[in-house]
């Protein structure tokens, strides 16, 4: 215990010498601008931040994209409650008690308890990244080719299954994303996959390209297409939490911090999920129903406290799985990897002093997010009045410098505009992007681990399911899709529903 | 406002049944290239390789999964009456405007396209912004004063963005520009 602390005060001392402070207090703030800025999302501020901070040391540049990634989905309350517009997916939920707080004039008040909310649930599920990681990365140690492939499998259904909307193009949107990611040389004859005779193409599809393209460039064209925002309320009462406000809703938090961990923990769900799970929760428990929807303070304060819970949760399948637990932790862990970090079960035994670093981090930006949302009130609402048309042309030429940054490669620049384009199209049509990410993160681990099995096996897929962790993971799977299907969930709730005398299910 | 169900993010609204069953027609013929591409690819068999280690094997499960998740989607929406008159759906008010996504998208393209490699990137990014701003903020009718008001002020963010950006990255993050 004792030397847990030591390393992670190490850590901390480490992080913040030299520029660390500097640092952290630029990337929180532009996480906190990137996430109230509608049209801006976490994912984009983190996948633009990946490509122009890879030149420095590793930690730092992990720092920044945490701080960016931890401030984005907190700012992102900023514009639900002034504008009602969520700045990010993620503050869609802290619309609808945030928004009619502040037409009551309330505010400051409900930025007030979104920054308590926000503060509360970083710091609860930052000690679970600190209770959990090792106790996971101990397990996850014993797993081998069989498990991680159904990991990868569980990731994408999960995903299509509960980022919300229609699980069916979930999963078709988590399919094209792995198959996209078999895009150019296979591992075990460098036969060069639908590359259609294009050394470009043979290389393969540049992960953060395409984030860039399918989260920046779609939402700028999505910005400029849509209806433009409207004017916001400038008069803002004080914006210091009440601890009555924190002390009265203990319970709401201490919920909403456990759900937005345990969301996140799932891959691919992400703050969304979270914020929505928790204030469905909150509602259900709740002693002020009648409130919700009208300016409660607990449904306002769940939303944030789980959306915020579920960042450091996402991290925690990152360290200890090698699976992200959301889109912009999907980023996180690609970042991680050009930076030349192991993330996965042996991260743990290599780098260990990484992961007090990560702890670390989470704490510094969360301190950090709290200080800019107790001080940085009347400049954020400057920035939100900026107008669409002067901002989503900067934010393009970002997106451009982003997708070159990495490989300085203009092919590159070609896969951004071309994800811009799918990732607009699909969203159009419906499809969820989570499952889309995750399918293009896990696509290399589930063709690496699937094809290393059949080795193992001699081409038998019998341990895929008799091994009693495989098989559980992939009972668990399929149950998941069965599930989805319409009337299946109705007709296993019937088998388990008591039947009058008579015999007849009532 | 207790008992209401939670509002529908963006991505949580359904299409109408016509327009899932021309997506899915289109993911099947999708899922049918892909099929057709990974049969046309080598096995290696004949050197000593096993069928798994296919190059074309776990291309082709993807594509399998594709058509059959569409081949659901499709007979979902032919049940919901996607072949009746009521399965196009209504047409409704959202405050898109789609001439205002191929003046972006057409924009955005041209910078790409036309611009970045042909003249240095700050000169690239000033001409990109300032005619993407000053394009939006057109009006009809305007004065010439204000007009050329506008146009100052979209010269200025696009001067601004190129040589911010430039400098930034260039010196700062050591960031190599196209």
């Amino acid at each position: 215990m004792l030397d847990s602390l030591g390393q992670f005060g190490g850590a901390l001392a480490h992080l913040l010498s030299g520029w660390g402070v500097l640092n952290v207090f630029w990337a929180t703030l532009l996480g906190i601008i990137i996430g109230a800025l509608p049209g801006l999302t976490a994912t984009m501020g983190v996948a633009l931040m990946t490509t122009l901070t890879f030149t420095m040391p590793h930690e730092q540049a992990i720092l920044v994209l945490v701080c960016i990634y931890v401030g984005a989905i907190y700012g992102g309350s900023r514009s639900a409650i002034l504008l009602n517009i969520p700045g990010t997916p993620a503050s869609a939920c802290s619309t609808l008690d945030g928004f009619p707080l502040a037409r009551q004039g309330l505010a400051g008040r409900a930025m007030g308890i979104s920054t308590s909310g926000s503060w509360l649930g970083t710091l609860f599920g930052i000690l679970c990244v600190a209770a959990l990681t090792p106790v996971l990365s101990e397990i996850a140690l014993k797993f081998q080719s069989f498990e991680f492939f159904w990991i990868a499998v569980f990731g994408i259904v999960i995903a299509g299954t509960l980022a919300g909307g229609d699980p069916l193009k979930g999963y078709i949107a988590g399919f094209l994303g792995l198959f996209i990611a078999t895009i150019g040389q296979e591992p075990y004859y460098n036969y060069q996959r639908f590359a259609f005779g294009s050394t470009d193409i043979a290389g393969g599809i540049g992960l953060l390209p395409a984030l860039v393209g399918a989260f920046g460039v779609a939402e700028v064209l999505q910005a400029m297409r849509g209806p433009a925002v409207q004017a916001v309320s400038s008069k803002i009462d004080s914006v210091i939490p009440r601890l009555e406000d924190v002390f009265k809703y203990w319970r709401t938090i201490l919920r909403s911090g456990a759900i937005g961990t345990f969301i996140g923990i799932l891959p691919g769900l992400g703050e969304d999920t979270a914020a929505w799970s928790s204030y469905a929760a909150a509602r259900r428990a709740s002693k002020e129903k009648e409130k919700y929807g009208k300016g409660s303070i607990e449904g306002l304060m769940a939303a944030e406290t789980g959306e915020s819970a579920c960042v450091p949760g996402a991290i925690i399948p990152v360290l200890t799985l090698a699976v992200p637990g959301s889109a912009p932790a999907a980023v996180l862990m690609a970042a991680m990897l050009i930076h030349g970090l192991n993330p996965g079960p042996n991260l743990m035994l290599q780098t260990p002093e990484f992961f007090y670093q990560i702890v670390a981090m989470l704490l510094i930006a969360d301190m950090a997010k709290l200080f800019f949302g107790l001080t940085l009130v009347r400049p954020l609402l400057w920035i939100l009045l900026v107008p669409r048309e002067r901002l989503m042309p900067v934010v393009f030429v970002l997106c451009v410098v982003g997708a070159y940054a990495i490989t300085s490669r203009v092919f590159d620049i070609y896969v951004m505009l071309f994800f811009g384009f799918l990732g607009f199209i699909l969203r159009e049509l419906k499809f969820p992007m989570a499952p889309l990410i995750l399918g293009l993160v896990l696509g290399d681990l589930l063709e690496k681990n699937l094809t290393r099995g059949l080795v193992l096996s001699g081409g038998s897929i019998a341990p895929f399911f008799t091994r009693p962790v495989s098989g559980a993971i992939a009972a668990i799977t399929i149950f998941s899709i069965l599930w989805s299907i319409p009337g299946f969930s109705g007709r296993v709730a019937g088998l388990f529903r008591r039947r009058p005398a008579g015999g007849q299910a009532t | 406002m207790a008992d209401e169900p939670l509002p529908l993010l963006p991505h949580e609204e359904r299409l109408p049944p016509r327009s899932d069953l021309w997506v899915a027609a289109g993911s099947l013929t999708f899922s049918a290239a892909i099929l057709t591409l990974t049969f046309r690819m080598p096995t290696y068999t004949d050197q000593g390789g096993q069928i798994y280690t296919a190059p074309g094997l776990v291309p082709s499960f993807y594509g399998v999964v594709i058509g059959l998740l569409s081949l659901w989607l499709a007979g979902r929406a032919l049940r919901a009456g996607a072949l009746s008159a009521a399965g196009k759906g209504e047409p409704r008010e959202t405050g898109n405007s789609n001439a205002r996504f191929v003046l972006a998208a057409g924009l955005g393209l041209i910078f790409i396209v036309g611009l970045i490699g042909r003249m240095p990137f700050w000169l690239a990014a000033t001409v990109f912004v300032t005619v993407f701003v000053a394009a939006f903020e057109w009006q009809p009718g305007l004065a010439s004063t204000a007009r050329a008001r506008r146009f100052a002020v979209a010269l200025a963010i696009g001067l601004c963005t190129g040589i911010l950006v430039t400098l930034v990255f260039e010196r700062v993050f050591l960031v190599r520009l196209p």
